[in-house]
Formats: C-alpha cells, sequence, structure tokens
C-alpha cells in the first residue's frame, strides 16, 4: 500500500552506492535530482499530492499556469474521457500571482525540490510583468512561457502559432528575469520546428513539449458539444505517438534541454521521450489516474539503468537510431 | 489520510434493479472515511476507460475492515466495475472529499435522499445515529418506482422515521421526496413553541432547528435548498455530483459556481478590478472533488 520506502527513487539519497545510477540532469540552471517533473495543470500547486509522497522525490515541480489577476476558468462541463484520453476545457483558472507568492509558494518551499511557474497572459506586456515579478521570488527555480493553452480565447495559443509571436513573448519575458526560461509548446501547429527554433534564438533556455492537441467530443444522442466551451485539449496515452514524434523532430534541430510530455503513463514510456531526445520529461494525466505515477516513473527508470548497467540517465539522451 | 490502496472486493448484490452494493476490505479506507466523503475506483487495468470512477462511501465496517459502494449501472465504468468478481482487487484512492458536518449541539435531523442520492446517507444515518441518537432522524426517501426504492430496510433497521415517495405512485406517498420535505417542515412548531402532537424528539426543536442533508439529482437539491431556505431551517447540507476527471482537486474539472462571501475571486489585490473586469465577484468556482462534495445549500449559486 502506498510508497515502497525502501525503493530508493533519488539519485542523490544513494549517491554513495556506486551501483546506484545517476538520475541528476540539468535543464538550464535548474538542477533536477531526477529526469522527472509533473507537467503544470496535472498538479495543482503540490498541496493535494503531499499525502501521496514526499514531494522532494520529484525532479521538479511545475505549478499550475498563473496570470497576474485571478482568472476564473470556463464553464461546466470542463472535462471529457475519450478514448484513452481525456479533453479538458479548463480555462486556466487560478487565483492569480499575489496567491501564489502569499499562499502557494510558502508551502513548496518546505520541500527539496526546484519549482518551476507556468506563467499566462492575454499580451506581451503581461507576460513581461509576470516574468519580471517573479524573478527575485524565493523558491522559484524557473518560469515555463506558457504560450501553448488551446483553451483561452484572447493571448497564449495567439502566440505559440507562430514563430514570430513565440519570439516576441520569449524575448519580453527574457529580458525581465534571470531565471531559467522555458517555452511550452503547442502541437497545433503545421511546423513546431521552426517555433522551437524561433523560442530558442530569443533566449529560452529550454523547452517542454507538448502541450494538448486540440479536440472536441459530441453526444450523439442530444446532438451537443460535451464541453461548454466546445473545443478542449486531449491528453493521455492517445497522444503519446505524436508527442514523441515531435519532441523526436524538435530534438534533431535545438541544441536546447527539452522537458518531454504527453501520455506519460510508465517508466518505459518516459525512458521512449528520454532516448527522443528529451533531458527530462513531464508527468501529466497519469497523475489523475494514478496518483503515484511520477514516483513510480522515477523509480522505473532507475530500475531500467541499473538493469541496462548504465550509470548516467544522461548517457540515454537523444540515443534512438 | 487518503491513499492509494488495494482493495479486494467481497461481494457484489443487485440491491434493486441495475443498483449494485459493492463490499470491499479496506481497514484504512473504513476506519478514516466520515459521511459524505467519496472514494475514486480504477475499473479498468487497461487506458480505455482511462479515469477512475468516482464513488460515494455507503457504509463502513471499521471493526471489520470493511467498507461499501453503492452504484446504478449507468455506463461503461459502472458495467465494467459491475463485473468485477469477488475475490478479485481493485485499486482504490481514498478517502476523498469533504464529508457532512453533523452539527454540535442537538437538532432534528432530516435526510433527503433522491434515488441512488441515498448511497452516502445511510452512511450519514448510522453517524447521525451514533452521535445525536435515531429519535432525532428523519430520512425521506424519493425514487421514480416501487422497484427503485434503496436503502429503505437499512434505515429502518436504525429505528429512524422513514418516508418513502414514488414519482409514480406505486408506493408509499405519491409524488416528489421535496413535497414530503415541505409537509414535514410544515408540521414542525414554529420558533419558540412545542406543537402538541409533534414528531419533534427533542423539545427544544423547532424549524430553526433543524438540520437537513440531502444528496440526488441537481433538480432535487435545488428544491430542497429552495424549500429550507423559505422555511428558515438552520442548517441544509448538499452533497453533489459532478464529471470529474482526478478526484483530487488537481485538474479544476468538477466545478460549481459558488457565492463569494470573501469575493475570493476578482478582488485579490483588492478594490474593483480594472484589468479583467469581465471577473464576476458575486461568485467563484470551487471543485467538487475537493472543496465538496458536500456544500451549504445557502452557498451554491442554483442553474
Amino acid at each position: 500500500m502506498g510508497v515502497n520506502p525502501n525503493r530508493g527513487v533519488s539519485g542523490f539519497e544513494r549517491s554513495g552506492n556506486p551501483e546506484t545510477p545517476n538520475l541528476s540532469v540539468e535543464i538550464g540552471r535548474i538542477l533536477m535530482k531526477n529526469p522527472v517533473t509533473v507537467a503544470s495543470g496535472t498538479f495543482g500547486f503540490g498541496l493535494e499530492m503531499a499525502d501521496f509522497y514526499d514531494l522532494s522525490r520529484l525532479g521538479a515541480i511545475t505549478v499550475k499556469g498563473t496570470s497576474l489577476e485571478p482568472w476564473q476558468g470556463n464553464a461546466y462541463p470542463r472535462t471529457v474521457e475519450t478514448a484513452s484520453g481525456v479533453l479538458n476545457a479548463i480555462g486556466l483558472q487560478n487565483d492569480g500571482l499575489e496567491s501564489l507568492i502569499s499562499d502557494k509558494l510558502p508551502f513548496l518551499r518546505q520541500f527539496d525540490v526546484p519549482v518551476i511557474v507556468n506563467i499566462v497572459g492575454h499580451s506581451v506586456e503581461e507576460y513581461a510583468e509576470l516574468a519580471g515579478r517573479l524573478d527575485k521570488v524565493e523558491g522559484v527555480a524557473g518560469l515555463e512561457i506558457n504560450i501553448s493553452c488551446p483553451n483561452v480565447k484572447q493571448g497564449c495559443l495567439v502566440f505559440g502559432t507562430t514563430p514570430e509571436g513565440t519570439a516576441e513573448v520569449v524575448r519580453a519575458v527574457r529580458a525581465n528575469t534571470s531565471l531559467t526560461v522555458i517555452t511550452k509548446l503547442s502541437p497545433n501547429v503545421t511546423d513546431v520546428v521552426s517555433i522551437a527554433k524561433a523560442a530558442v534564438d530569443a533566449g529560452s533556455d529550454a523547452l517542454s513539449l507538448i502541450n494538448t492537441f486540440l479536440g472536441t467530443a459530441i453526444d450523439p444522442y442530444k446532438r451537443k458539444f460535451r464541453l461548454a466551451n466546445i473545443t478542449g485539449g486531449l491528453s493521455g496515452p492517445a497522444i503519446k505517438p505524436i508527442a514523441l514524434r515531435m519532441v523526436y523532430e524538435v530534438a534533431q534541430s535545438v541544441n536546447v534541454p527539452i522537458i518531454g510530455m504527453g501520455g506519460i503513463m510508465t517508466a518505459a514510456d518516459a525512458i521512449e521521450f528520454l532516448v527522443a531526445g528529451a533531458s527530462a520529461v513531464a508527468v501529466g494525466t497519469a497523475n489523475f489516474v494514478n496518483p503515484l505515477a511520477a514516483v513510480e516513473i522515477i523509480s522505473g527508470i532507475e530500475d531500467y539503468l541499473a538493469k541496462m548497467k548504465i550509470t548516467d540517465v544522461n548517457e540515454i539522451v537523444g540515443t534512438v537510431t | 489520510m487518503k491513499s492509494v490502496y488495494d482493495c479486494e472486493i467481497i461481494d457484489q448484490t443487485e440491491v434493486a434493479p441495475n443498483v449494485y452494493r459493492t463490499r470491499l476490505i479496506g481497514p484504512q479506507i473504513a476506519r478514516e472515511s466520515v459521511p459524505g466523503q467519496f472514494v475514486n475506483v480504477q475499473v479498468s487495468r487497461t487506458t480505455d476507460p482511462l479515469l477512475r470512477r468516482p464513488f460515494s462511501v455507503h457504509a463502513v465496517d471499521p471493526a471489520n475492515g470493511i467498507f461499501s459502494l453503492l452504484y446504478v449501472v449507468i455506463g461503461r465504468g459502472t458495467e465494467l466495475l459491475r463485473h468485477i468478481r469477488a475475490g478479485e482487487k481493485v485499486s482504490v484512492v481514498g478517502p476523498l472529499g469533504r464529508g457532512f458536518d453533523l452539527g454540535d449541539s442537538p437538532a432534528t435531523h432530516i435526510i433527503v435522499a433522491g434515488g441512488c442520492g441515498a448511497a452516502p446517507l445511510h452512511f450519514l444515518c448510522d453517524a447521525l445515529c451514533a452521535k445525536w441518537g435515531c429519535e432525532s432522524i428523519t430520512v425521506l426517501a424519493g425514487a421514480q418506482t416501487k422497484d427503485a426504492v434503496i436503502c429503505e430496510a437499512e434505515f429502518r433497521a436504525h429505528g429512524v422515521q422513514v418516508g418513502i415517495s414514488t414519482d409514480d405512485a406505486s408506493y408509499g406517498y405519491g409524488g416528489f421526496v421535496t413535497q414530503l420535505l415541505e409537509q414535514y417542515l410544515r408540521s414542525l412548531p414554529a420558533a419558540g413553541r412545542v406543537g402538541e402532537g409533534s414528531r419533534i424528539h427533542d423539545p427544544q426543536s423547532t424549524v430553526h432547528n433543524v438540520r437537513v442533508y440531502s444528496c440526488g439529482p441537481h433538480a432535487m437539491m435545488r428544491e430542497v435548498a429552495r424549500i429550507c431556505r423559505e422555511a428558515g431551517v438552520s442548517s441544509c447540507q448538499v452533497s453533489l455530483e459532478k464529471n470529474m476527471a482526478c478526484g483530487l482537486g488537481l485538474c479544476m474539472g468538477c466545478i460549481q459556481k459558488v457565492k463569494s462571501r470573501k469575493s475570493k475571486v476578482g478582488s485579490a489585490a483588492g478594490g474593483p478590478n480594472t484589468r479583467h473586469p469581465v471577473l464576476n465577484t458575486q461568485w467563484h468556482y470551487e471543485r467538487v472533488c475537493a472543496d465538496g462534495p458536500v456544500f451549504n445549500a445557502e452557498d451554491i449559486i442554483w442553474e
């Protein structure tokens, strides 16, 4: 029941043991003790998950998208289950930056884990202001620029679908912060590589991909959309092959670290992303299905490396042939 | 504390057409759950269906480490659950959510159940009996037809007063359970007086010392809330049902509009929100899975 404490999941905890492979990776200036973080919006701000395991076991925590002011989000229904996936149209409901700083970050500072704040805005100026105001906040290791949420009508994905829009937001954030900047890319584009390159050229230290795929679901009897927002973002194992292909393509084209995500349910899924070229991975929808998914994946990666006699997880990154 | 447990199914019994009671071995859940809380059950070992299914805790037997669920087979998830055999194990996350507040002084307790909404109210009735005595409790349970009436024997076994209604008048009172509630409240003495021949156990009870607990279809609970408000009952709690993705408070999917008594949303920075005037300060969304599923009826924006 629960987590087996004997299965070490952190490379650091047992670093004295030569048989324990190194799991630590670097994403920009963020040192992760293992290559597993959680996907923004699938982990809240950590509070609800702290009952399940010690959050310090994670490589990093990427918190829910945060805007300058509180956002109310979309109407209900916001989620619908589809074949091996979930469509969501939450609309980035969040309590805003002040609440993040005063209510949420103090809780997360108890844990020995880097915190990545996912930032979201309606305009370039809002992204820039968020970056500036978070720059010197204690307990923030990096910013993930969310220009890929498909469920907000104004801003967000508007920037992420063109290289120019992407570059404009990334430059504005870069100019206002010395934190590690990660740009989260949308799969809802024709050429993800051109957008990835634009983000890197504009100063992004790393990339995370992918966000959800735009989709919808219809009730055939009522002949009505199942989501109040009509469309939503698809996540879960249904999207993994496409996510993996995009991570591979981007990894071939840029020289910054990638956090890969999209339907990772198991350690084997995570390792696929690593060998495709991601330096780290994010566990998302799997947290909903199995609250222990992220730590079980960390254990599984460690077991895999030991079994394959690989001493450092970085050795497998991008090694697919 | 909530956690992930592998729970063996002891048995599954069809208690009414298409309604099943499942008993599971889960000592921690049996011991730690409070009425109104729920568990999230993995009904499939594959990725389709992907998500767990939430079920309220129907009964607990902490001495024997057993808890029960009661559910209507309504879709793929419940159909899969129905076919899991005794002796097999399922992954259960729980206990989850916030349950009913049982009060901190004696009162007249009225439980209003609609259809399968009786599921968590059996557990509640048990706890209220233990805390306040079964004499202080009345259960009003409604169903569409006589066949669909569930938990009547369990409620009667407590020795509480029980009123049954059916929509088609095939059993008990012919009509809605909300009409039974209205009649019952009307029979209570007005504030400050105890009526002759009153059915109220506690002689101090008036309509202002009544606590109502309800679970059932949304429209029924909205009507329960209206009746309670107009009658001036002191407390009315409702257990809401929404489609959930995570059940843990992570995804913000299962939201309910709730009155912003403290203007939680839209005024965090103080003063009017000029940046996003679209933000409403009269209400905000709360998560049914983590902030509920039990809410004070007066806090809900009923739509």
